[in-house]
């Protein structure tokens, strides 16, 4: 069984494309099925987000798999093979896992670090594993990868800091006022950049969002979308006294809230604090207002210097967390081949009992005549004996260095012993499904080994 | 042994000091356990010293420092406990290090003398000492306040930005521990006001007979609590929240800090029984 994924994601494809193969369109349940069905296949994962579309799968063949998916991926989305094919990517083995869990852990996402994908390889794992389509193998490496995950996370500052200008704002509001529930916020403009912070502020549950404009028609228009009141635009400066977050985003030529309407603003709040985004540009907010006590004021060129630094700091854990990801993919690699290794390892076991059984029975009549100690030790030595030869090959079926290292060992033990491993496939024993159960230890057990 | 409780909190520094430079490390859990066992090592030479004198060794200086710095680790795991906040501890636990060298030098627990032995006495120390551990935390929240506020203001969010809780949860902290010390404060100054007009008409000893606000140790503690009360209006009353109060906060305890070291040995007349 091989560990193989073919896909499509923003490194690999414009979005155009990226549209018209994600699987959410209609359905990830669907596609689990159909390709369940496919021969060969024995385990499917698939994992779509607005940046990705990837299959997982454990099969027999590699290269007959990535013909299969192919295939699957342009007649289930419509797209005709030649046009998809430019732009997928196929990986087998080790690559695959290095590419899963470099997903989890974000470093292959748009903006690096950015956490929401390993909650997306979650769910992309609990809809498959849900309907039965993963087994130990991919159960194993899903498992694994959350782990990669959360330990990136935790040993680097990957996904610290913002890196977009509207999440930084509402960090920095965080960092002033704690929760954001409670509070009141006015966006003054209505244009793009007003309403992507509008829906941020929404998204943090703010407990008012006022907005206003000098088109009063287009502040009810982006009022009605973030769920907030349009205020009128006379209104605003007296708003700004009851207001804990002001948003200006507007074209406006000059300052349109002055040092003075802030000061003015600030005499009823005392010592609350007035946090101001402004991301107009040119600014709407006199500069000379952010030195009043309790006012914070940012614009677009202080925000985009927190998002740059952020990006930067990110970077800089790039390397590191690339190392993390390198050292668990070994130790998950080390954990896929000793299972890979069960069956030789089984069968090499079960043939030489045969021979100690074949011996004992020829020399039964011989046995017969001594007494049952001694019967007793023959059996206990000749048991001995099979165990201490196999102890060093079994070692070193479980360590082989590589799949291909595996599969040479597991050929030439098979011919040597007469195993007869690969005539059929279907041998799947208790005593073997034990074996392999006995070989699923934990990530950690496993890092430790 | 002093000492034991010194070298745990000497340690317990090392850890929130590494923990602040790389949070999430776990050096923040190894810095709280090591704390506690400062704390519990502290409470136990405090219980063993009770047992030793018959009464809570708060006599003079060097006990009541001892006791200030346990009241201390305490008040402060307390928070860390409530809020689920540890960066305070590299502001707090170096304080309580260099504190803690004062009886962990002079260890000796001082006898009580006859006029001490009162329940007022207790009443009157233990509320202060309560009142200065609380001001101690308000100081140190203040103090990272500041920092922030400071970090805020210029725009460039850094090393404290990353580490701290929200102003407006720093600001609620500070309202809240020193609304609690000046409460103490306020119990202990009238206690003692009170024990003092019981015991001065008859009183043999000189130094109850020639006490009075202008003694340093006492004028400071009533200047302190003049300070935090006036925090307390200025902050309902005109608004004085955020950085202001956070100022007060420091300045208070920078005046009251005086009253342990230099005065407690060296200022006052009238004010020290050991």
């Amino acid at each position: 069984m091989h560990l193989s994924l073919l896909g499509v994601s923003h490194h690999s494809a414009p979005v155009d494309l990226r549209e018209r193969v994600d699987f959410s369109r209609r359905g990830v349940p669907a596609a689990l099925a159909v390709l369940a069905d496919t021969p060969g296949t024995a385990e499917v994962v698939v994992l779509s987000t607005c940046n990705r579309a990837e299959i997982y799968t454990m099969c027999e063949d590699a290269g007959r798999a990535r013909d299969g998916l192919a295939r699957f991926m342009s007649e289930f989305h419509n797209v005709p093979e030649p046009e998809l094919a430019a732009h997928l990517y196929t990986m087998t083995g080790a690559a695959v896992t290095r590419h899963l869990f470099r997903v989890a852990a974000g470093l292959d996402s748009l903006v690096v670090g950015e956490p929401q994908i390993l909650g997306q390889v979650k769910e992309a794992y609990a809809v498959a594993s849900d309907r039965g389509h993963t087994g130990a193998s991919l159960n194993r490496l899903f498992h694994w990868a959350f782990s990669v995950g959360k330990r990136v996370r935790a040993e680097t500052g990957l996904g610290e800091g913002a890196v977009s200008v509207s999440y930084a704002a509402i960090a920095l509001a965080r960092k002033i006022f704690g929760r954001l529930d409670r509070l009141r916020a006015l966006v003054v403009g209505a244009g793009e950049m007003a309403e992507l912070t509008a829906t941020h502020l929404r998204a943090q549950d703010v407990r008012h969002i006022g907005v206003t404009n000098r088109t009063a028609s287009r502040a009810a228009a982006l009022a009605a979308r973030v769920q907030g009141i349009a205020v009128p635009w006379e209104a605003m400066i007296d708003e700004l006294a009851s207001t804990d977050i002001v948003v200006t985003a507007t074209g406006s030529a000059s300052c349109m809230v002055t040092r003075a309407h802030v000061a003015e603003a600030m005499k009823p709040r005392r010592d609350r604090p007035l946090f101001m985004i402004d991301i107009g540009v040119p600014r709407d907010v006199e500069p000379a207002a952010g030195d009043i006590e309790q006012v914070f004021l940012y614009n677009i060129d202080d925000l985009q210097a927190i998002v740059r630094e952020n990006q930067a700091r990110r970077q800089a854990q790039v390397d590191r967390a690339e190392l993390l990801v390198e050292e668990e993919v070994d130790g998950f690699m080390r954990w896929l081949r000793s299972r890979g290794s069960v069956p030789t390892v089984v069968a090499l076991r079960r043939r030489f009992e045969e021979i100690r059984q074949a011996e004992l029975a020829r020399l039964a009549p011989k046995l017969a005549s001594m007494p049952p100690d001694a019967r007793a030790r023959v059996e206990e030595v000749t048991r001995l004996l099979v165990e201490r030869l196999l102890s060093t090959p079994t070692e070193r079926l479980k360590a082989a260095p590589d799949e291909d290292a595996a599969a040479t060992d597991a050929d030439t033990l098979s011919r040597l012993f007469e195993l007869g491993l690969g005539e059929d496939s279907d041998d799947d024993t208790p005593a073997l499904r034990e074996a392999r159960l006995g070989s699923m230890a934990s990530p950690s057990a496993a890092r430790n080994r | 042994m002093n000492a034991i409780p010194l070298a745990l909190y000497f340690t317990a520094s090392g850890a929130y000091a590494v923990h602040f430079a790389r949070p999430g490390s776990a050096w923040g859990p190894t810095a709280t356990l090591t704390l506690v066992a400062g704390a519990l090592a502290h409470t136990f030479v405090i219980g063993m010293q009770t047992m030793q004198v018959g009464h809570i060794p708060f006599v003079g200086t060097t006990g009541a420092i001892s006791a200030f710095v346990w009241l201390l680790a305490l008040a402060y795991l307390y928070t860390e406990m409530t809020a689920d906040e540890r960066s305070m501890g590299i502001f707090l636990v170096p304080l309580m290090v260099v504190l803690q060298t004062i009886p962990a030098l002079g260890n000796s627990v001082a006898a009580r003398p006859p006029v001490l032995e009162s329940r007022w006495f207790e009443i009157h120390v233990f509320s202060l000492l309560v009142a200065y551990a609380s001001l101690a935390l308000a100081c140190v929240v203040s103090v990272t306040y500041v920092l922030l506020f400071k970090e805020l203001k210029a725009k460039h969010p850094g090393v404290f930005y990353a580490r701290l809780p929200s102003l407006q949860v720093l600001d609620a902290m500070n309202r809240r521990t020193v609304g609690v010390g000046w409460a103490f404060l306020t119990v202990g100054i009238g206690v003692g006001v009170i024990w003092l007009a019981q015991l001065q008409p008859g009183a043999v000893d000189p130094r109850v007979q020639a006490m009075s606000p202008l003694d340093p140790k006492i004028f400071i503690v009533v200047l302190c609590w003049l300070v935090y009360g006036f925090g307390i209006f200025a902050r309902s009353r005109l608004g004085w929240g955020g950085r202001r109060a956070a100022w007060l906060s420091t300045v208070g305890f920078a005046i009251l800090l005086l009253n342990f070291v230099p005065i407690g040995y060296f200022g006052t007349e009238t004010h020290n029984f050991y």
